[in-house]
């Protein structure tokens, strides 16, 4: 029998070196970058400014009409992805346990997944030059035209990405029990109502995980802009996201000087998108989920 | 039970760090030499410096071994600023042009270097992208990079083409081209902005602005970008879009050179650093300068200040850092360096000569010309919205919506004004 303190002096050895790991790699960088949000060390000393560069980035028009753009931007890149990924991914997975495809499942499943493992860079390649209008096979310059750049670029994003909600929804049907699907069916239920009766609530929570996850992803999203049209991606800025809005703040691009403050304060900015987007998720929405014990 | 493994491995894990985070040894080599550390952000350059450039200089410069250090360019920037604060930078550091060198000036990091003679062997113009506020110099040129219109020799000879040398000659080259049918007139698309900048208006629009003048006036004041010089330079940049090729708002850089070195299109408007790649499928290239607006103007050359050299203020071997330094000015270095790198030019005022045809025949263009560097990366961009960024964008949106020169340079000015003060 081990005394209670030495019970958690294990617990505190055992806790504290991932504990100081994260601390230090995680939780202190990210809070000195939003604490760096509130200064101004533009001109080598560094002064407190408050809310300064928030009002700045909302309000000042030299900085605010490309963030409220980018943001616009991203809440499109956001929205083609859960419009066209989530149900594309519902009909392969229920394809794949609809039992038609037999044998070739592990195939296709494998086939489907295989974007997702590939490199961005190598995605926006492949696709830049099947549309490219020069070698390619569409003469319209999709990627040149401000209104088609940005749902072009999210859909090589999502036809890279489409396997992942296609893999979470395909567990979750294989794992509906077999006996619930044939009760349905002796009770005179054909394979749509099946679906959509029994199976589809079944699996729904899921939707709400795979909404959240593509927010976190579509707001922190940078590399498939950044891969295609560099940080400051045109044309027109059209397809210009708050990551690449971030990079090109914080790290400065060819002819824009480097601004850690503005940088940290769009990291900050787009960091309280997510939390708070995510906080309110889990605690009015998930909470509230119906989930059947079966 | 106890767990005194625990504590022990906690040493030791601590113990491995503390090794592993130790400096690396210092400068001093076995034999009495000095070594000085050359930082520079050429990483593809390495072996060139290695197996050529140094061992040329140690040995004319005996007691003297240079070590090359390059970090990927970029994070040069914040590479060097970290080790010049943390007390470890290299002795000669690879300067940038223009504003982030202007800050590291400021920061104090170089030794002023007025009185080396190497400062003497290079023209004003070629100075003026590494010199501080108070005009003296900080940092020795090594090569700058030229703009031109590549064209296929070729095409020219069967479509019985001249080269053009005024903005009239160029339409109507390029007309010609277009009413043949067989290529495309200009290898050139919109979907890098950069390359529209760089690469065509701040190559034509030079000679309408006048240059030097033009770009000098917009950092004092005295001139607008909504003057009639300047929108005549938009004028001409503008003109050249009845030319290119369809769908030219997707294709990008790559695509543009490709276009032209498969022999497809007809002219190139690029720089010299391509002189290598132009050629790789044997075309027969030449060039030509980017064209005045009336017969017997004067002519202008953007040539573009890329590399040099500066003496870190903290360096322990400032002796043998300033013998490197002067030897730069050399033009055995710079005959030396410029024909390891087709495409790089001398700056200096001693005329060099050049192996590869093209790259002579590029630096052939400075003569009887004026130089003028970029227009907008002297301190117009050192501020939201940066100038620089904002004329890539402008110059896209003439060529992809229409938008006219009179409204591109007033929308440009306008967002100068926005947040510039000009310069006394």
């Amino acid at each position: 029998m081990i005394r209670t303190a030495t019970r958690y002096r294990m617990l505190a050895m055992f806790v504290v070196p991932a504990l100081a790991v994260y601390v230090a790699f995680a939780v202190y960088p990210l809070l000195s970058s939003v604490a760096l949000s509130f200064f101004d060390s533009s001109g080598g000393s560094s002064a407190f400014v408050g809310f300064g560069n928030y009002v700045d980035l909302f309000a000042n028009p030299a900085t605010s009409e490309r963030f409220w753009n980018a943001l616009g931007n991203n809440v499109e890149f956001f929205l083609i992805h859960l419009v066209v990924e989530l149900p594309v991914g519902l009909l392969i997975a229920a394809l794949l346990t609809s039992g038609r495809l037999r044998r070739s499942v592990a195939i296709y499943r494998t086939l489907l997944f295989i974007p997702a493992t590939l490199s961005v860079v190598i995605v926006g390649f492949l696709w830049r030059l099947i549309i490219n209008p020069l070698w390619g096979l569409v003469p319209f310059p999709l990627l040149g035209n401000e209104l088609t750049a940005l749902p072009t670029i999210s859909l090589m994003s999502v036809w890279q990405y489409v396997g992942i909600p296609m893999v979470f929804l395909y567990t979750a049907l294989l794992a509906i029990p077999e006996e619930v699907v044939e009760a349905a069916r002796i009770d005179g239920a054909g394979g749509w109502t099946t679906f959509w009766r029994v199976k589809f609530p079944l699996i729904a929570p899921q939707f709400g995980l795979i909404t959240i996850l593509t927010y976190i992803w579509t707001f922190n999203g940078f590399d498939i802009v950044y891969a295609l049209n560099g940080s400051a991606p045109g044309p027109n800025y059209s397809t210009d996201i708050l990551g690449t809005f971030f990079y090109r703040s914080f790290f400065g691009s060819s002819g824009q000087v480097a601004d850690l403050d503005l940088g940290a304060t769009v990291a900050s900015v787009i960091f309280a998108i997510i939390l708070v987007t995510c906080a309110a998720y889990f605690w009015i929405v998930q909470r509230r989920l119906k989930t059947y014990e079966l | 039970m106890r767990f005194t493994p625990a504590p022990l491995a906690v040493l030791a894990v601590v113990g491995l760090a503390v090794v592993g985070c130790a400096p690396a040894s210092g400068t001093g080599s076995e034999d009495g030499d000095t070594t000085i550390v050359l930082g520079t952000w050429r990483t593809e350059d390495a072996a060139m410096w290695e197996a050529d450039i140094i061992p040329a200089f140690e040995k004319t410069h005996p007691g003297i071994s240079v070590e090359y250090a390059p970090v990927d360019t970029n994070d040069y920037n914040a590479a060097i600023q970290s080790q010049i604060e943390g007390g470890t930078g290299p002795d000669v550091i690879m300067c940038r042009p223009f504003d982030v060198n202007r800050s590291w000036i400021e920061k104090g990091y170089f030794d002023p270097l007025d009185d080396l003679d190497a400062i003497s062997a290079f023209p004003e113009t070629a100075l003026a992208a590494w010199q501080g506020d108070d005009g003296s110099s900080y940092c020795v040129p090594v090569a700058s990079v030229l703009a031109g219109f590549y064209y296929n020799k070729a095409i020219f000879d069967e479509l019985g083409l001249e080269v053009p040398t005024t903005q009239d000659e160029l339409i109507d080259v390029l007309q010609a081209i277009a009413d043949d049918g067989t290529y495309t007139p200009l290898a050139l698309g919109s979907a890098d902005g950069w390359q529209l900048a760089y690469n065509v208006l701040y190559q034509i629009g030079p000679n309408y602005w006048h240059g030097e003048d033009g770009r000098l006036g917009l950092i004092d004041g005295t001139k607008k970008l909504t003057d009639p010089d300047f929108v005549a330079g938009f004028a001409a940049f503008d003109e050249l879009k009845d030319f290119l090729p369809s769908g030219f708002e997707s294709i990008s850089y790559e695509d543009m050179t490709q276009l032209f070195t498969l022999g497809k299109a007809a002219i190139l408007p690029d720089g010299s650093w391509q002189i290598s790649q132009v050629t790789s499928t044997g075309l027969d290239v030449g060039v030509f300068g980017a064209p005045v607006a009336e017969d017997g103007d004067q002519r202008y050359q953007q040539e573009m200040a890329d590399m040099a050299f500066g003496l870190n203020a903290e360096s322990a071997n400032k002796e043998a850092a300033t013998e490197f330094l002067e030897w730069l000015g050399t033009s055995e270095f710079q005959q030396l360096y410029v024909n390891k790198l087709p495409g790089f030019f001398s700056m200096g005022t001693e005329p060099v000569h050049y192996d590869n045809a093209l790259a002579q025949e590029f630096a052939d263009l400075k003569q009887g010309a004026q130089l003028t560097s970029r227009l907008a990366l002297d301190r117009l961009s050192a501020g939201q919205p940066p100038l620089d960024d904002e004329i890539w964008r402008v110059s896209q949106l003439m060529y992809n919506s229409g938008l006219s020169p009179e409204e591109a340079a007033a929308e440009l000015q306008k967002g100068l004004d926005s947040w510039y003060t000009p310069a006394s």
